[in-house]
């Protein structure tokens, strides 16, 4: 399996649902099969920090989910956790496509994707990073687990070793 | 509409700040509040951050509000994860012109989900109320109505009477929506404040949400 179809199942097999994403190239085919899959429901966002409020309505009706988004969009939505998810104890799971880091050709990347962990530890956001296609599941399961115990979001980075990095044009 | 938003910009823009624009006629934001709560009981009511959370709170504190005591621009995104989790419930948004504005987008996420349940009334004013009534676009040159029909949404209603109000609110509790309304309140000071613990809040009102 590739590390998609692994993530795919694993949503599905946690019920995170309500998949919430600004696109991403790293992020398309996750994309696309959850379009083409009656069991969840897309939410295509203009900004990253909507999905903070989409998820926390979601949640406030009893349902799960995700945002996907790359790093860039971990700082459109720092306001939207500070002030809405940590205080309200709102759980989901942010899938983050790391940029700025091995193999990085734009240098508006760099900044952004070197400060996602000091701003996610700042925030006290638990974090985590998918390296190997073989941990993928273990730490899909692991993440969820831990945001609905703590009632806090947690991410996981999609690391350019797994998912390669984006080709310079 | 042009007609309203000049004659309040007219009264900002000169300096008449003393004067406001109350007794222009314009919709009491408590008051509608008031109107809507005892006319729709049952939804769900997300109320953005400032003055549309203070005013709900005043017309009594039930468990189906959710109030919002920071995040400027998310009532509108809440109000559509919640409507797409909860289909069978009504569920009114309550967000200030500041609010929506600092995250337009919603509009546009909003109408391409089309929620049929979902209420979105932005009470505008023109002015950032709370932090001394400095004007935001409404007060000149930007229309919401215009914005949401321009980002999707197919129910748009503007209003600057109560009596519009009360009409048309029929018209968005019984029409399929998403709808958005656009009223065009006065500045009245909002009188009361909900409790400040957000966990509270959240739980309570799932404890609802669970029991519907």
């Amino acid at each position: 399996m590739t590390w998609t179809d692994i993530v795919f199942e694993r949503l599905r097999a946690n019920c995170l649902e309500m998949v919430c994403h600004v696109p991403d190239s790293v992020l398309a085919p996750l994309i696309a099969q959850a379009e083409a899959d009656s069991f969840f429901t897309v939410v295509p966002l203009t900004r990253e920090e909507e999905g903070v409020g989409v998820l926390t309505g979601a949640y406030l009706g009893g349902r799960r989910g995700l945002l996907m988004m790359q790093v860039s969009g971990l700082g459109n939505s720092v306001n939207g956790l500070a002030s809405l998810a940590i205080p309200y104890q709102i759980p989901f799971l942010m899938l983050i496509s790391q940029r700025g880091e091995l193999g990085e050709f734009n240098p508006a990347q760099i900044a952004m994707g070197r400060a996602a962990r000091p701003v996610l530890d700042a925030l006290d956001i638990q974090h985590f990073t998918l390296r190997r296609v073989e941990e993928v599941a273990a730490l899909m399961d692991g993440a969820i687990k831990t945001a609905y115990t703590a009632r806090r979001p947690a991410a996981l980075f999609l690391s350019t070793e797994m998912v390669g990095w984006k080709r310079e044009k | 509409m042009n007609g309203v938003r000049n004659q309040v910009t007219g009264d900002k823009a000169v300096g008449n700040e003393g004067q406001g624009i109350r007794d222009k006629g314009l919709i009491n934001r408590l008051e509608a509040t008031r109107y809507l709560v005892g006319r729709a009981s049952q939804a769900l009511i997300v109320a953005g951050p400032g003055n549309a959370k203070f005013d709900l709170v005043a017309t009594g504190d039930r468990p189906q509000h959710f109030y919002i005591w920071n995040s400027l621009g998310l009532a509108p995104s809440i109000g559509l994860g919640l409507a797409l989790a909860q289909p069978e419930q009504r569920v009114i948004v309550l967000d200030g012109d500041g609010g929506t504005l600092a995250n337009p987008g919603a509009l546009v996420t909003i109408a391409r989900l089309a929620p049929p349940n979902l209420l979105h009334i932005v009470w505008d004013n023109g002015q950032y109320q709370l932090t001394g009534g400095q004007l935001t676009g409404t007060a000149t040159v930007t229309d919401l109505a215009t914005m949401g029909r321009g980002a999707g949404f197919q129910r748009v209603a503007a209003v600057t009477t109560m009596s519009e109000f009360e009409a048309g609110l029929e018209t968005w509790l019984t029409k399929p929506g998403p709808w958005l309304v656009v009223a065009k309140i006065d500045d009245s000071p909002a009188p009361a404040r909900p409790p400040k613990d957000p966990v509270w809040i959240k739980l309570r009102f799932m404890d609802t949400v669970r029991a519907k």
